[in-house]
């Protein structure tokens, strides 16, 4: 792996963020618009006496959430990208390995990952007085960083489907996060769930993080269990989808795909 | 030496094969032209040796490498430019440039991003989004990123499809003078006739024909000719006797193919003027490159 060919493609994906205003615009428009609904809405549920600590547990999933969201999209969307400027050819030709292209569609978004998670940060705390700091450091940056994964995971099997079948799938690069997020219990416990969508959400690494999430703002103390599921499961996803991804390129690369994609 | 080797090479698209077991070796430095009709399988050749098109069977050799095995070494020192390939309309010109120029390792990006802009006569387009560009201008900045690497094998798809003429004799010229290895598909013949050392013709997935202009053109034993007589009666029959195709016959004017197989130009004027005709003009005109690809395409070579 050559650093300045990752460094290449950050580049560009810079450049085509700089240039393209609703790139811009898409690093807080969803998130902060949950915020602001999730937040007035919490406001009224806690003057009408609700449960106390569900204003940090909502804001905690809310922010983190976007971990998981924001990476899954952005590297979709920015293989997509490639689709659209029908530029996939002259990359393909180029020694750019498809390591490379993983590793840079990673970096990039954690980095607009990160630029999200600054904005919610801010308006939390200014406007809803809410300061996701406050949780232990520790299991902030590992549920972070297992939500990051997930995240990954979903983005690269979705880049892969899009290889694979074009723009005509394309809807998934926005979607499939959404998919995932009523049973990933962001919002609340997984003992709130009907029984056959907890049979469900059991098996999601993020339903892991979330409980994990309100156990940490409830009792400081870090469920080492579920993390080690989050982390094991979203590990072996990881390279499953990885080698999923790389399955797909060499099958567009087969059946002419590459150049022909409409 | 060769710089580019391809043996027995297929490719199908479903049931169709669109490669049909090509062969041929290119030469270091030298520029070989892909001739054919749409669907002749040039372009197919093309993504194949550019890599973004996987061969069914068959062996390549690029610099003397593998290029499935050894992607790198070859990438680095190969590049391609066709109408296929786009490059990023959002972004300038300079940008999309640079993103090739550190994909390929180039040092001193900014200065040979200047130098190539202003060969290619688009240094006032630097800063301009691809996509509020012409076709041609966008063709240029294609050939900019095509040679941004000083290629050693360069791999050049109708690259000068939508260049006005001044452009496209300015790139031909750039072209020839590189020092690479090129492959050349065009439909332009004149274009391919001035640039290219040796032509192979295509069709149907397979080479009919590959040779140097001259030594291709020598495979057509017949020649057009014009000639201008005093008077028109008689003559469609005299050139019948003498089993001469008349191509056409306007006025006192008749185009005629001779073929040298069976006459001599000298003899037929000598019998044309006994039988008492008045040659008052006579034009010939030699085999172009375009006869030589219509009768190939026809299978009468």
């Amino acid at each position: 792996m050559k650093f300045y060919r990752v460094n290449a493609l950050l580049y560009k994906y810079l450049k085509i963020s700089t240039n393209r205003l609703e790139r811009i615009f898409d690093i807080v428009y969803w998130p902060v618009i949950d915020l602001f609904i999730w937040g007035f809405v919490l406001r009224y549920i806690n003057k009408l006496g609700a449960v106390h600590g569900s204003f940090n547990f909502i804001f905690g999933g809310i922010i983190l959430w976007v971990f998981c969201w924001r990476a899954q999209q952005d590297i979709a969307v920015y293989v997509l990208e490639d689709f659209w400027s029908r530029s996939l050819y002259n990359l393909f030709a180029s020694p750019l390995k498809l390591s490379e292209l993983v590793v840079s569609l990673f970096i990039f978004s954690l980095m607009r990952s990160i630029l999200t998670f600054g904005f919610l940060f801010l308006i939390a705390f200014v406007l809803f007085s809410f300061n996701i700091f406050t949780i232990n450091l520790t299991a902030l940056a590992l549920f972070v960083l297992a939500l990051l994964l997930i995240g990954w995971v979903m983005g690269i099997f979705i880049s892969g489907v899009i290889f694979r079948y074009g723009m005509q799938v394309q809807i998934f690069a926005w979607s499939v996060a959404w998919l995932i997020q009523p049973f990933s219990c962001v919002f609340y416990p997984l003992s709130s769930l009907p029984g056959w969508a907890q049979k469900v959400a059991v098996w999601l690494p993020t339903t892991h993080v979330f409980e994990g999430l309100r156990q940490v703002i409830n009792t400081g103390i870090i469920n080492w269990n579920g993390l080690a599921y989050a982390y094991i499961s979203s590990l072996v996803l990881l390279v499953l989808s990885c080698l999923f991804f790389k399955r797909c390129v060499e099958k567009a690369k087969k059946l002419n795909l590459l150049t022909s994609h409409e | 030496m060769n710089a580019i080797e391809i043996k027995n090479l297929k490719k199908s698209y479903g049931k169709t094969l669109a490669v049909k077991g090509i062969s041929f070796n290119i030469r270091k430095n030298e520029i070989l032209g892909l001739l054919g009709p749409n669907g002749a399988g040039k372009t197919t050749i093309i993504k194949i040796l550019a890599g973004v098109l996987t061969k069914d069977s068959g062996k390549i050799k690029i610099l003397g490498k593998d290029p499935d095995k050894e992607k790198e070494f070859v990438a680095n020192r190969m590049n391609v430019a066709s109408p296929d390939s786009e490059l990023t309309g959002i972004m300038t010109v300079y940008q999309n440039l640079k993103v090739y120029g550190k994909l390929y390792g180039v040092k001193n990006i900014k200065e040979r991003i200047d130098y190539l802009l202003d060969l290619f006569e688009i240094k006032d387009l630097k800063h301009q989004k691809l996509k509020h560009l012409s076709k041609g201008q966008s063709t240029r900045v294609l050939l900019c990123k095509g040679i941004i690497n000083n290629p050693e094998v360069l791999l050049l798809d109708e690259c000068t499809l939508g260049l006005d003429p001044h452009i496209a004799y300015k790139t031909r010229k750039i072209i020839k003078e590189l020092n690479a290895t090129i492959l050349f598909t065009s439909h332009n013949m004149h274009e391919v006739e001035w640039l290219c050392d040796r032509i192979a013709f295509m069709d149907k997935g397979k080479i009919l024909k590959i040779g140097t202009v001259s030594s291709l053109k020598k495979l057509i034993k017949t020649e057009k000719v014009k000639m201008k007589f005093d008077k028109s009666e008689g003559l469609a029959n005299f050139f019948k006797k003498l089993d001469i195709k008349i191509l056409s016959l306007k006025g006192d004017t008749v185009v005629f193919e001779i073929d040298y197989k069976k006459h001599k130009l000298q003899d037929l004027i000598e019998k044309i003027t006994k039988q008492g005709f008045k040659i008052n003009d006579i034009i010939i005109k030699k085999a172009s490159l375009e006869d030589i690809f219509i009768k190939v395409a026809k299978r009468e070579l």
